[in-house]
């Protein structure tokens, strides 16, 4: 009976060790770096400008030969252009690089056009240390890009807070969560 | 085909059934399935799946299809298997997300908590009683796998993990290629030992061979007296035992070719078939690389960080991992310099005057393929002959008709002297651009009324820089008696051996040659000499994107210290000064 017990609690461990942890929301105010970055076009991108605008925005960091999470967050990105009725609110995408070595303009245009990105999904790159502003601005600055997470930030467009999501979310969990910023 | 895949026991099970199932499959597939009345081939077969792991499309020719996160439709185009489980199968490490192996070896065998890497006869051995965490794979599991996520030990993998639509026929299919995916050893993994081999072509001086040879046989002597007794002496214990398998000796081959270039490819085949190796360490030639690329794709033979600055260009090749594009590459940057001017009238009329050399040809190539993806009009390019002096009278003619804003001189020692004619011959030179690796060590000696005028493209690290860093190469020189540090070659080889150092560390016990390269491409960034970052990711194998845009100018005057002025004043010499970014975009 031990044993069984023994084991019952080591597959239960065993589970949970895969299980993913739920996605945790927090509510953050960040201040945009003034920096120039560019985007799949070859066009220079002021970043301030871009996020500052008042118009509904969510931003992620992901690079273009990522094997696992930025996969993940960019089907996300492509699902909820997809669930967005025509003529409906618009929701401005945007990937910054953390790779902006290897990501070029063609290299950002190629990752958009696997994921059958629509316009309103912006992939930026840059001058590395305009990058390392960017990621510091929002708290999500890695030395190594293999050590990266998943983060998921939405701009409430009234108050101009971020809504800083860290884990991975479900497309209906993506949904819920821009229609509580009122994005939707 | 993969030539080195061997067939598990459970792909003979497969086989009848792939042969029912294939003559079902539509002929719009790019890989066709073979006709009705000749049956399947096992190679047609396993491309099918081949195409399903690595680009996610289906025999039918449509992308397969899947879930993550519970919720979120994919199409196998946008990601597919090999995007996070890699090219060999061995799985990926990321942002906390471990991505279990997947190749036949791994999936034939039970799968444990502790010390995953014993093999059953080890466990045995050991006596080791942990439970394991799942069962081997059947068929039928691996396919409820594939379809649910959940393994046969009733663990749950992440939601990152697609959940894939596939149908019976579909998934034989795939499952067909799994079975012979890093299922054996690949060639060159003899006994306790590893086998590699370096390539010199017949132009390469004695004292360039010597640069390239001796730190790899450094390294290759050390490794070997350090790993001597390796197992008794160091790893008592179960881990011990773990890693201790993973480490073997080395043996190096060294091939000299000989003749014409277009021979090469039976050379080296006749070579590898006599000496089997794992993989190719470094290598050198002074001209086009293409013959030892194309072998290397053809025998599916690893290449690691040849010295040549003439390396295939490619998307989409895989087998040799390059420093950079070379020569290419300094095109490149010149052209994303030029498109990126604040001011545009050095961009309004550009003129390429290419010295026609493999050089001179793969500079003007890189120019005029970053200048078309920038979405400009194509320019107008002039030949000039592969030898000699520049013909000055000739060049004035060119420009005087021409009238470029900006004048792209591929050439190399000629081109300073050239351009200090031109200039006092009051020809209408405005702006330059000239390759600094062309140039070699005379960069700097540009007359002084150029400096204003001239570009140099230059792809490593600033000059001033750079000794901090070259000087770790001097630990793998020990017995090098002539020593040239402006061909780089010696400091290229170090960076090589680091790079394979820790890849072998990473490939553990998992001597597969596609796993090799995954390794490398899951490395973080690298400081190391020559290039001032060297950065991977999978699949990427040109390791340094930049090149810097210089200027000749004066050094910087150095800073004078409170109290006395000195009596004798400093010197200011003239250095290249950065004028851009190191990846220009």
């Amino acid at each position: 009976m031990r044993r069984i017990l023994m084991a019952l609690g080591m597959t239960a461990v065993m589970l949970s060790a895969q299980a993913p942890p739920p996605y945790t929301r927090t509510l953050e105010t960040y201040t945009v770096p003034d920096v120039v970055l560019v985007n799949q076009d070859g066009t220079k991108v002021k970043l301030k400008g871009l996020l500052d605008s008042g118009e509904p925005i969510i931003l992620d960091f992901i690079f273009g030969t990522c094997t696992t999470i930025c996969p993940v967050l960019s089907a996300g990105y492509a699902n909820l252009q997809a669930k967005l009725p025509p003529g409906g609110p618009k929701i401005h995408l945007v990937s910054i690089s953390i790779d902006p070595e290897n990501d070029t303009p063609k290299v950002m245009r190629d990752y958009l056009k696997r994921y059958r990105a629509k316009p309103g999904w912006d992939f930026l790159t840059g001058r590395r240390e305009d990058i390392d502003k960017a990621m510091n601005a929002f708290n999500a600055y890695i030395p190594n890009k293999m050590s990266h997470y998943p983060l998921t930030l939405i701009r409430d467009p009234k108050t101009g807070k971020w809504i800083r999501i860290f884990g991975l979310m479900s497309s209906s969990e993506f949904m819920a969560e821009c229609r509580k910023a009122g994005l939707l | 085909m993969s030539g080195r895949r061997e067939r598990s026991p459970f792909l003979s099970l497969l086989a009848p059934l792939l042969g029912m199932l294939l003559l079902t499959l539509p002929a719009t597939a790019q890989v066709k399935p073979p006709a009705a009345a000749a049956g399947p081939t096992a190679e047609q077969t396993l491309a099918l799946g081949e195409r399903m792991y690595r680009q996610g499309i289906l025999p039918s020719g449509e992308p397969m299809s899947s879930i993550v996160s519970g919720d979120v439709q994919v199409a196998g185009t946008s990601f597919s298997c090999v995007s996070c489980h890699l090219r060999g199968g061995l799985g990926s490490w990321e942002g906390g997300i471990v991505t279990l192996p997947t190749n036949a070896a791994r999936l034939s065998i039970p799968r444990y908590w502790k010390f995953p890497n014993l093999s059953l006869e080890e466990r045995k051995e050991l006596k080791l009683q942990n439970p394991a965490a799942r069962p081997a794979y059947t068929n039928e599991t691996l396919a409820h796998l594939i379809r649910t996520g959940r393994d046969p030990g009733g663990t749950d993998m992440h939601p990152v993990m697609p959940r894939y639509y596939l149908s019976d026929p579909d998934m034989a299919i795939l499952l067909s290629y799994l079975g012979t995916l890093s299922a054996k050893h690949s060639p060159g993994v003899i006994g306790d030992t590893l086998h590699f081999a370096t390539v010199i072509t017949p132009e390469v001086s004695e004292d360039d061979q010597q640069a390239m040879l001796v730190p790899i046989k450094n390294y290759v002597q050390r490794h070997n007296q350090f790993s001597s007794g390796f197992g008794n002496r160091m790893y008592l214990g179960v881990g011990g035992n773990e890693m201790s398998g993973a480490y073997r000796k080395m043996a190096l081959s060294v091939w000299r070719l000989q003749g014409a270039p277009d021979t090469w490819g039976r050379q080296l085949e006749a070579f590898l078939a006599k000496d089997p190796v794992f993989a190719m360490l470094g290598g050198i030639s002074y001209g086009d690389w293409k013959p030892i690329h194309d072998f290397c794709e053809r025998t599916q033979l690893p290449c690691l960080f040849p010295v040549t600055d003439l390396p295939v260009v490619s998307d989409t090749d895989w087998y040799t991992q390059y420093f950079s594009k070379g020569y290419y590459q300094e095109g490149q940057a010149a052209a994303r310099y030029l498109n990126g001017l604040d001011d545009p009238a050095a961009a309004r009329k550009v003129l390429q005057l290419v010295q026609d050399t493999p050089q001179g040809r793969a500079l003007a190539l890189g120019f005029r393929e970053a200048w078309a993806e920038l979405g400009r009009s194509p320019i107008k390019e002039l030949p000039l002959p592969p030898e000699g002096a520049l013909d000055v009278n000739g060049l004035a003619a060119i420009l005087s008709q021409e009238k470029p804003s900006t004048v792209l001189l591929w050439t190399g020692d000629s081109a300073y002297p050239a351009l200090d004619a031109l200039l006092r011959k009051g020809s209408l030179l405005v702006n330059a651009f000239l390759s600094g690796r062309l140039l070699g060590a005379r960069v700097t000696s540009l007359p002084e009324h150029l400096w204003s005028r001239v570009w140099i493209t230059y792809p490593y690290r600033e000059p001033q820089l750079e000794p901090k860093f070259s000087a770790y190469a001097d630990t793998l020189l020990a017995g090098l008696t002539t020593r040239h540090p402006e061909t780089r070659i010696s400091t290229r080889t170090y960076a090589m051996v680091q790079v394979l150092r820790q890849a072998l560390m990473d490939m553990d016990r998992h001597f597969y040659q596609d796993n090799l390269l995954d390794r490398i491409g899951m490395q973080r960034d690298q400081f190391l000499p020559d290039y001032l970052r060297l950065s991977f990711g999978p699949g990427q194998r040109y390791a340094s994107k930049g090149c810097y845009i210089m200027q000749v100018g004066l050094s910087p005057a150095p800073k004078v210290a409170p109290g006395p002025a000195p009596q004798v004043k400093p010197v200011q010499v003239p250095v290249l000064l950065r004028k851009s970014e190191w990846v220009i975009h």
